[in-house]
């Protein structure tokens, strides 16, 4: 009861006077802004098992909404289900197990491929000309952005 | 003045904590692709000085091409000169700061041309690709070829 009816008056307690409050102000300041500028709410790509890992990129432009195509080092995924294994991937440019799939949904306007970094051009390349056979005009790349601040 | 800055303190704490708790940590970003085909009409050709530019990434060697238009004025006739620098690997990675300096160069002399071709090899990584098409388009405030194109096979 002592300390909660204190009296105004009373001498401050050493370490809270305005002196050492004011680094703590500032630092919480800069953290604050920093993650402000790092805010994101968007959930990490990631495959249903394996490993996977972004390419980082500095672009700064944001998501919309698209058929999500994730190629992982195993697999190939049309909005979270698997299509075809990256092994089993046809020798043609065209991949029909992808195909297929694509052409249920293109009532959605864009395609968004989300590939591991390690994944060859040559695996890429088929996957982008099969989005553009299936009639997906508006393709993206997704990446980790690695802008500073 | 002590009140005021604990209730200042209090209140970033707590944003602190809310932003730390709800944000996942990765920010994405996404670069819209541009592909090149056979079966594409050409494009209508650019009016400035520079025409034409490629950049070839084979392996982690970077060569880049493009063509430069030049007038002769006492000829009165205008012809279209290719150029080629290749950037071989450093440290077996792709020199991207050999080829940025060398874009700027090119930008500089025409500023209105807007596209680029990328053509990677086929085992080239997409972290390579997309640190190439990085290097193409510049930095956002300032870019240098913001239209890039990937297309299929070098050559």
């Amino acid at each position: 009861m002592r300390r909660l009816f204190k009296r105004a008056d009373a001498e401050p307690l050493p370490g809270l006077d305005v002196g050492a409050l004011a680094p703590l102000v500032d630092m919480m300041t800069l953290m604050l802004v920093f993650l402000l500028r790092s805010y994101s709410t968007e959930a990490a790509p990631a495959p249903p098992e394996g490993h996977f890992e972004l390419a980082g990129t500095v672009s700064e432009e944001t998501r919309k909404p698209a058929v999500e195509i994730l190629i992982s080092q195993e697999a190939i995924y049309v909005d979270g289900r698997r299509v075809v294994a990256v092994a089993y991937l046809p020798e043609e440019l065209l991949v029909r197990e992808l195909y297929d799939p694509l052409l249920l949904m293109r009532g959605k306007a864009r395609v968004e491929v989300h590939a591991d970094r390690t994944i060859p051009w040559s695996v890429l390349k088929r996957v982008l000309h099969t989005a553009r056979t299936a009639g997906f005009e508006d393709l993206s790349l997704v990446a980790a952005s690695t802008s500073s601040l | 003045m002590r009140p005021t800055l604990l209730g200042v303190v209090t209140l970033m704490f707590l944003l602190l904590f809310f932003l730390l708790t709800t944000s996942s940590g990765q920010r994405l970003g996404v670069i819209d692709l541009r592909l090149g085909s056979p079966a594409d009409l050409a494009p209508l050709p650019h009016a400035g000085l520079i025409k034409d530019v490629r950049v070839t990434l084979n392996g982690a060697s970077l060569t880049l091409s493009y063509e430069v238009q030049s007038t002769d004025i006492a000829a009165a006739a205008t012809s279209v000169e290719r150029r080629e620098q290749v950037f071989p690997a450093k440290n077996a990675k792709p020199d991207l700061a050999a080829l940025l300096a060398a874009l700027v160069a090119v930008h500089d002399i025409d500023r209105s041309q807007e596209r680029a071709r990328l053509a990677p090899d086929d085992t080239a990584t997409t972290e390579t690709i997309i640190a190439v098409m990085d290097v193409i388009h510049g930095p956002t405030d300032a870019p240098l070829f913001p239209k890039v194109t990937l297309t299929g096979s070098p050559g």
